[in-house]
């Protein structure tokens, strides 16, 4: 089993819904504030960004780099989330 | 600088793209200090661009953008920035971005003495001029590993003079070979170059002559070896790591026996960790045990493996105290983790960890068994103790006690007094 958190587990398992941004995988409540101000205050506008991005995993963690100065190991594994939630539910 | 942009066919954008750029490009070019025709060149700065020129920019890069909008926009100006550095620097591949750059040795670029990993790797075919480049390179090669740069070229770099070996030589199997193993070599290159460069990063620092003997022979291994997997490449590596930790001065001798036996035993020459083997390989001419099962018996496999088992004795309770903090874990025999005593993954029983909850809390308890016999012991004590005292006051005390209890369930008690009675009036 690969390695992943129990976060990433109830995130990827379900409809994210109405999720906060702070339920993403890797998304603590610094990172998660940070995204807030920037006007992404759901999970699914993260979604549109990756989305956006074309499911690039690399772009996003980029992105998400740039936009919030999270580190390699959060980003990525936010990128992984997203990608797992849209292989399971898009 | 904007142009109209919604009709314009995407040629036409970039032709617009480029007449607003070329404004730019002098600026640009005059700062990166060339003066080169402006119309070689592609659009270079992204953030003046919009988006429909972005977007055509990238895809002359080969690269599919998405929607650019304001979120993605800043994203996609820094990768057409990494991809016309990457254009621009013919070469200068500082990350791992494209491995087909790594693996492209086909390609015959040009012969700049630029230091460059991949341009080495693609000077490989030429062999002529390779003598020269090699001593150059390999110049370079070192002074760049004694910087303890990414040593990638190290990899590429005794495989070009190997390459240049049999050429000499002329042997038709070797031409082959070589070819071949350009080309198996180049899939496995990025990782054994990865592998090197992890492996000399750490030790550049410290055992330099070490690693520049021990680097020969497995880049010159692994070019040898057409065949080779990636075990008997990681096996090589991690000879080469108890190499490196067993012997701090390997002399550059063996780099030369190495270059004089390669005339020889070019295909198949294996990795030796002593000299003696190494005579013995190039007077045998066959490789010993990179693949076993290609290895002819005569050749006296078993001597290579028992001194392998033996340095490997050797090298593996040396491994931690090395400075490499290279581990060989594919060698290493299984002794879990860190010297810790082997955990199963699975415990022998398995339970349910509400089973495992009530096998504690019965454990605390006092069992059943006990309970029950304490409880007739008890009762059978209070019982002879009725029986026995004759007391009037405990007879009172039934009696009160009875009266007590009447309100709640009297019909019981009723006939156990009698019978106390009965008993009462017995004695």
């Amino acid at each position: 089993m690969s390695t992943t958190s129990q976060k990433h587990r109830d995130f990827v398992g379900e409809p994210m819904g109405d999720k906060p941004v702070m339920a993403l995988s890797g998304i603590g409540d610094t990172l998660g504030k940070k995204l807030e101000e920037q006007g992404f205050d759901k999970a699914s506008v993260v979604l549109g960004q990756f989305l956006l991005l074309k499911k690039d995993t690399e772009m996003f963690t980029d992105w998400l780099k740039d936009a919030t100065g999270a580190n390699s190991r959060q980003a990525g594994s936010c990128a992984q989330c997203l990608k797992e939630w849209c292989d399971a539910f898009l | 600088d904007a142009p109209p942009q919604s009709k314009c066919c995407k040629k036409q954008q970039y032709s617009n793209c480029k007449t607003n750029s070329l404004q730019i490009l002098s600026q640009t070019w005059r700062l990166k200090g060339r003066n080169e025709d402006p119309e070689v060149t592609q659009v270079p700065d992204p953030s003046k661009l919009t988006d429909e020129c972005l977007k055509a920019a990238l895809l002359k890069h080969g690269v599919k953008a998405g929607p650019i909008v304001a979120s993605t926009r800043a994203l996609y100006e820094k990768k057409l920035r990494k991809l016309l550095l990457h254009s621009n620097g013919d070469g200068e591949l500082n990350g791992a971005e494209k491995a087909e750059l790594y693996s492209d040795s086909e390609e015959e670029q040009e012969e700049e003495e630029e230091p460059d990993e991949e341009s080495v790797s693609e000077e490989e075919q030429q062999k002529p001029k390779e003598t020269k480049k090699i001593q150059s390179e390999n110049n370079k090669a070192e002074l760049k590993f004694h910087r303890g740069d990414f040593s990638y070229q190290q990899c590429f770099l005794l495989s070009s003079r190997l390459r240049a070996v049999p050429s000499r030589n002329g042997k038709p199997c070797s031409k082959r070979h070589s070819k071949n193993v350009l080309k198996s070599s180049e899939r496995s290159q990025s990782s054994c170059s990865q592998i090197l460069a992890g492996i000399s990063k750490p030790s550049a620092t410290g055992q330099h002559s070490g690693l520049r003997s021990a680097v020969p022979p497995a880049s010159k291994t692994m070019v040898s070896n057409d065949c080779s997997s990636v075990s008997s490449k990681t096996f090589s590596i991690t000879q080469m790591v108890q190499e490196m930790e067993s012997r701090s001065a390997v002399s550059d001798c063996t780099v030369e026996e190495l270059n004089s036996s390669s005339v020889g035993g070019h295909c198949s020459r294996s990795y030796r960790f002593d000299m003696n083997d190494l005579d013995k390989s190039r007077s045998t001419d066959q490789s010993l045990y990179y693949t076993p099962k290609d290895v002819h018996p005569s050749c006296g496999m078993k001597l290579p493996q028992e001194k392998v088992k033996n340095i490997l004795k050797e090298a593996l309770p040396e491994t931690k105290t090395t400075t490499t903090r290279i581990y060989a874990t594919p060698r290493r025999p299984i002794k879990g983790a860190a010297q810790r005593p082997i955990q199963y993954s699975l415990p022998h029983t398995l339970v349910s960890p509400v089973t495992l909850e009530r096998r504690e809390v019965e454990r605390r308890l006092v069992s059943i068994h006990i309970q029950i016999l304490f409880f007739v012991f008890v009762a059978c004590i209070i019982f002879f103790i009725y029986v026995n005292v004759q007391d009037s006051t405990v007879l009172a005390l039934l009696d009160s006690l009875s009266h007590c209890f009447d309100k709640e369930g009297g019909t019981l008690l009723l006939p156990e007094t009698e019978d106390t009675q009965a008993l009462y009036e017995q004695d």
